[in-house]
């Protein structure tokens, strides 16, 4: 690329913050509005259907024995592998020094904390009677019985709020200076003193940015473990089942590695029409995107390897229940259409990405990142239902289809995950504004990186 | 107790103005910066910050408050057989543990910046001072403390005029805890 990060380069840092900061107060388009009321509707028949679910019982959804367990773990899984982007742009890539990070991780962290509602919101369904979700945590009952600990259903319930609630602090600490610089440049008084209220007082004094740097650090080195491990419990759930097709110990790598898969191809979802709606062009530019990328080819080529390391092992047991699973029900059993969504998705999408014209190109990666999303969610599809309509006996086989209130509570929770999104553009400083400073300034300041031109790739 | 803040360009000047306050025995600085960097640092006395211990504290307290819970919980109120299994599996803790050690050493390592820096309250004195608000966009301000003795006030104004800052302010300084 010729001109990496030009705004980065020729903007003053009061132009940077204008920048940035403006998009809290400048008047929002009418796309923006539509885009809005479009997805706050679809947010109160989100609420309407889980009000109803509620009320009438998860029997209005088309779980069914054999798979009981359908639309609420999939939508689950589904969004919180959304979420790992996020904590991987923010955590991983700033301890390994990837300083292109530095425009689009408060906004992959902000996709996390939301994607990561939505998942909650499946499990709590689920329950049936949702009321008696906190049996889940080990409250002082006088009944004296307490949650079952060596079951990887609770081990999930810490994974989940642990990381929900890491990611919000994360993301807060690092938000706060950019909130007191909206405090300190609202047009208007009354916007100065909400920022004023959320900024807690921050100063800048540099003994608290000694404490920050060190404990926005730690944090990041938190994260990276805590990141890996929500998505290996998750795995858990599947694999400590005898079912064909769960009871793999491939599950937990291949389960972080397809998370963090459909997360970039989330970002890409995002980023794309958000940097033309605010002309972000100069600061989440063309390299952003080719990175995007090549992490979606890296982590789409671990997937591919996932499935290989299945279907070998499948073969290699010589059990006739899981060779059936792999060989015979995924490819031709009912809802098999989705197996070949999953392998369009995670197989054969990322080799496009081996191409610098589809890196490039915001378009064809746009519409590529909407088909990897949706092959992500086939996967969950293919392992929850296709595994469960076939298990060890014949007698026992079923199928399964989903109801309207199942496809309306997944349509559903898109529009409210797209909602809260399109509240945190309007009301939050969306790109690292103080971040971006210094970013720049240690740029400036390393004499053999005259400009950013070839710097650290990817 | 007073201070005076006053405003710099680029963190080199504030750097540089530093050094010239200290040579003049103004020691107790403090900057007030839009982003942390490499020269302001360098330029005021050395801090070490003590958030890494009370994160590794938090981290431990919450990694063992969890396993006491799961082994008090499942191993001793109310051990449950499955299939002969032992009551107390530490391996089968192993998650819960440590989901709840990163979890309290991310509340500590939260929690200790807003205490470290005396946080979580709207007003401050120097947002006193006259264009602070440029703080936390792109000027860098330096506060030098003076003592309530006659003369000492007007003694800091003649050292601070040389050294080339944007504007000046005194305000209130605060009694350090």
């Amino acid at each position: 690329m010729s001109v990496a990060e030009p705004l980065l380069f020729s903007a003053s840092d009061a132009e940077l913050h204008e920048k940035i900061s403006s998009t809290t107060w400048r008047p929002r388009s009418w796309g923006y509005r539509a885009a809005l009321l479009a997805s706050g509707l679809g947010t109160l028949w989100l609420a309407f259907c889980v009000s109803y679910t509620v009320a009438r019982g998860i029997g209005l959804w088309g779980n069914e024995i054999p798979v009981a367990w359908a639309f609420g773990i999939i939508n689950f899984v589904w969004w919180i592998g959304i979420g790992h982007a996020g904590t991987f742009i923010s955590a991983i890539l700033y301890l390994f020094e990837q300083p292109w990070r530095a425009s689009i991780n408060r906004f992959s962290e902000a996709m996390t904390l939301f994607a990561v509602m939505q998942a909650a919101l499946f499990p709590l369904l689920h329950l049936g009677r949702p009321w008696f979700g906190y049996w889940l945590f080990p409250y002082p009952s006088t009944m004296q019985v307490w949650p079952q600990v060596k079951s990887a259903l609770p081990w999930d319930a810490a994974a989940i709020s642990t990381y929900g609630t890491v990611s919000l602090l994360f993301w807060y600490l690092g938000l706060l200076p950019d909130l007191a610089a909206v405090r300190d440049s609202a047009p208007e008084r009354w916007r100065r003193r909400v920022y004023g209220i959320f900024a807690l007082g921050w100063r800048g004094d540099e003994r608290t940015w000694v404490h920050y740097r060190s404990a926005y650090l730690l944090l990041a080195g938190l994260a990276t473990p805590l990141v890996l491990s929500v998505h290996s419990i998750v795995s858990s759930d599947f694999a400590i089942g005898l079912t064909p097709g769960w009871h793999s110990l491939i599950f937990p790598p291949y389960f972080v590695a397809g998370a963090i898969y459909s997360g970039f191809a989330m970002v890409l979802t995002l980023m794309i029409p958000v940097r033309k709606l605010f002309s972000l062009e100069k600061l989440v530019t063309v390299r952003h995107l080719d990175n995007c990328a090549k992490l979606l080819l890296t982590t789409g080529l671990m997937v591919s390897y996932g499935y290989l390391v299945e279907y070998f092992l499948a073969w290699y047991t010589t059990d006739p229940t899981e060779r059936y699973q792999f060989f015979v029900a995924r490819p031709s059993g009912p809802n098999s259409l989705f197996w070949y969504f999953m392998l369009l998705g995670n197989v054969v999408v990322p080799h496009l990405f081996w191409f610098k014209q589809v890196r490039t190109n915001f378009w064809v990666l746009f519409v590529l990142s909407l088909v990897i999303n949706l092959g992500m969610w086939s996967e969950r599809f293919v392992i929850i239902v296709l595994s469960l309509q076939r298990e060890y006996v014949t007698s026992a086989w079923g199928d399964y289809r989903p109801t309207w209130v199942d496809l309306s509570i997944l349509g559903g929770t898109m529009c409210f995950f797209l909602f809260l999104f399109l509240l945190f553009l309007r009301f939050v400083p969306f790109i690292a504004a103080s971040e971006l400073k210094e970013l720049r300034r240690e740029l400036q300041h390393t004499p053999q990186l005259p400009n950013a031109e070839g710097n650290a790739h990817g | 107790m007073a201070e005076l803040l006053l405003e710099f360009d680029g963190p080199e000047d504030l750097a540089q103005a530093a050094r010239l306050l200290v040579r003049e025995g103004y020691a107790e600085l403090e900057a007030y910066t839009p982003y942390s960097t490499e020269e302001v640092r360098e330029a005021l006395p050395p801090r070490r910050s003590w958030i890494p211990y009370l994160v590794l504290a938090g981290g431990l307290c919450g990694a063992g408050l969890a396993y006491f819970l799961q082994w008090y919980l499942v191993a001793y109120l109310y051990p449950l057989d499955v299939g002969g299994r032992p009551p107390h599996m530490p391996l089968a803790f192993v998650p819960i543990t440590f989901e709840m050690g990163i979890l309290g050493a991310s509340f500590a390592a939260f929690f200790g910046v807003l205490w470290a820096g005396r946080l979580v309250r709207p007003w401050h004195p120097v947002f006193e001072a006259a264009g602070f608000d440029s703080v936390s966009i792109d000027k860098f301000w330096l506060a030098v403390s003076s003592t309530d003795e006659p003369g000492e006030r007007e003694a800091l104004e003649r050292v601070a005029q040389t050294v080339g800052a944007r504007r000046s302010s005194f305000v209130p300084r605060e009694v350090p805890r």
